[in-house]
């Protein structure tokens, strides 16, 4: 595997985390706080780091399956998260290769087209539906998602930048 | 290094399943089937139902803290708070014996007169009392869940009440909760009476972004109509039961260059924030069907014609 010079050599990823990682990233947009047009999607953050990171594992189909989950939950048009995921979990495949090469600021950047994509999906569907259109700040959540992105890949690969061999002096 | 430390297994060079531009376009083509299916042919109610109560753990589990929450604060209301409300429930229950004397009488007065007249009995409700789960998520509608479903025999299309008025009305029902539309949803539209002159129209969804009120539409800008007029519903529609509190008219802007006046009305039911509510049985079976329409109409003009 060619690697960016510099880089850490990682553990392999455990399937456990990376799918209870997704559940709570669904949890979290559970929440009951009410109908907020800014709120970042927190799944879709952490299905585009699992895309760009293990593609083989986390790929379309589970996008679009979490995209049902999310429709039914927030009792919205039925396809309406998956189509978006979808799309956002395409883009983020076809970017896999490239994106990893890039420092973690400038990976935010790259992403944030795709998250702009897939509110903007959602918003083209419902306005054909004839839905109330939710306001300006709606525009806040792809860049809420892109300034979370950073946050999102050290916490992430926290499990996989432990140690192959435990040291006492060298905890970490 | 010991072993297990490094992804060791070759990545799958012919293996690779579909591309990832066919898996796009059979996922997209599904969602697009689903959300038509959703939209034009209401097919898709027993996929939400499974998927609804597989999701039901997990919206239990984000449910709890902010259940706690709620709870601490109520438990942390002071004492004073609490005696205020004690004296202005007793001022209010002053208030309110003298009429709930006379309400009696009235009602026995209103039945004999009823048989007099040989009218049906006014219909009897039957209600359920629910807990608004959490406002949907979804910003694009206006609906709350509540933690009743069809386990608990709750009806499409139930009425749903809070406790100064209509809240809205069941538009979907899963197993274990089901799903309001509350009456600010720009798709919600409710048949209304005019209190002081009884005048019937339907009061529909406000279709602003910050919408929070509701609109009587298409009436005539010479209508009577005034602010603070009390709009309850009629009981046309045979779903709402008559004379629940709908709205309060707010505001009235009669324009030059509109035949119809425009409308706002705030409702009286607390959209925003209800808690506890009431789930009726609507009254759908009660009203004789419509009568139907004589399909021969266009061969009998026909006769007619040939006849002359």
């Amino acid at each position: 595997m060619i690697m960016r010079s510099g880089q850490q050599l990682l553990l392999p990823a455990n399937p456990v985390f990376i799918w209870s990682s997704l559940i709570a990233a669904l949890l979290l947009d559970m929440l009951p706080l009410g109908r907020v047009p800014w709120m970042p999607d927190f799944l879709a953050l952490v299905l585009v780091f699992w895309n760009v990171h293990q593609p083989l594992r986390v790929g379309i189909g589970v996008a679009f399956m979490f995209g049902l989950g999310v429709d039914v939950h927030q009792s919205s048009l039925l396809g309406q998260h998956a189509l978006s995921y979808t799309a956002l979990s395409f883009f983020a495949t076809m970017i896999h290769r490239r994106l990893l090469w890039f420092t973690v600021p400038s990976q935010a950047l790259q992403v944030l087209p795709l998250f702009a994509v897939a509110h903007g999906v959602e918003l083209v569907i419902r306005m054909i539906g004839g839905g109330i259109f939710p306001g300006w700040n709606m525009l806040l959540a792809p860049l809420i998602e892109a300034f979370l992105w950073p946050v999102v890949s050290v916490l992430l690969l926290v499990p996989q930048r432990r140690a192959p061999d435990r040291d006492e002096n060298r905890p970490l | 290094m010991p072993l297990g430390t490094l992804d060791r297994s070759p990545p799958p060079f012919f293996k690779q399943g579909p591309s990832a531009l066919s898996k796009l376009m059979f996922f997209s083509a599904l969602s697009l089937f689903l959300m038509v299916a959703d939209t034009r042919f209401r097919i898709t109610q027993p996929v939400r139902a499974v998927l609804a109560t597989a999701l039901y753990p997990v919206q239990w589990v984000a449910l709890q803290p902010v259940r706690a929450i709620r709870g601490s604060g109520e438990y942390f209301t002071t004492l004073s708070q609490a005696k205020l409300a004690s004296e202005e429930a007793s001022r209010k229950l002053a208030q309110q014996s003298l009429r709930a004397g006379q309400v009696e009488q009235l009602t026995q007065e209103n039945n004999r007169l009823r048989k007099l007249l040989g009218l049906r009995e006014q219909l009897g409700t039957t209600v359920m009392a629910a807990e608004v789960l959490y406002d949907a998520a979804d910003p694009y509608t206006r609906k709350v869940i509540i933690d009743k479903g069809l386990a608990q025999g709750v009806d499409l299309g139930s009425p749903v009440l809070d406790e100064s008025g209509v809240l809205g009305q069941v538009t979907r029902v899963h197993p274990l909760v089901s799903e309001v539309t509350l009456l600010v949803d720009r798709d919600l539209a409710i048949p209304v009476l005019n209190v002081r002159t009884g005048a019937r129209s339907v009061a529909y969804g406000d279709p602003a972004a910050s919408g929070s009120g509701l609109e009587l539409r298409f009436m005539g800008s010479n209508s009577d109509v005034q602010q603070g007029d009390l709009l309850t519903t009629s009981g046309v529609d045979g779903v709402y039961p008559p004379g629940l509190p709908v709205a309060r008219i707010s505001r009235i802007e009669r324009r030059a260059e509109s035949a119809f006046a425009k409308i706002f009305c705030t409702p009286q039911a607390l959209v925003t924030g209800a808690r506890h509510v009431m789930v009726v049985k609507p009254g759908t079976g009660l009203i004789p069907p419509r009568p139907e329409a004589t399909p021969e109409a266009v061969p009998k003009k026909k006769e007619k014609g040939a006849a002359k």
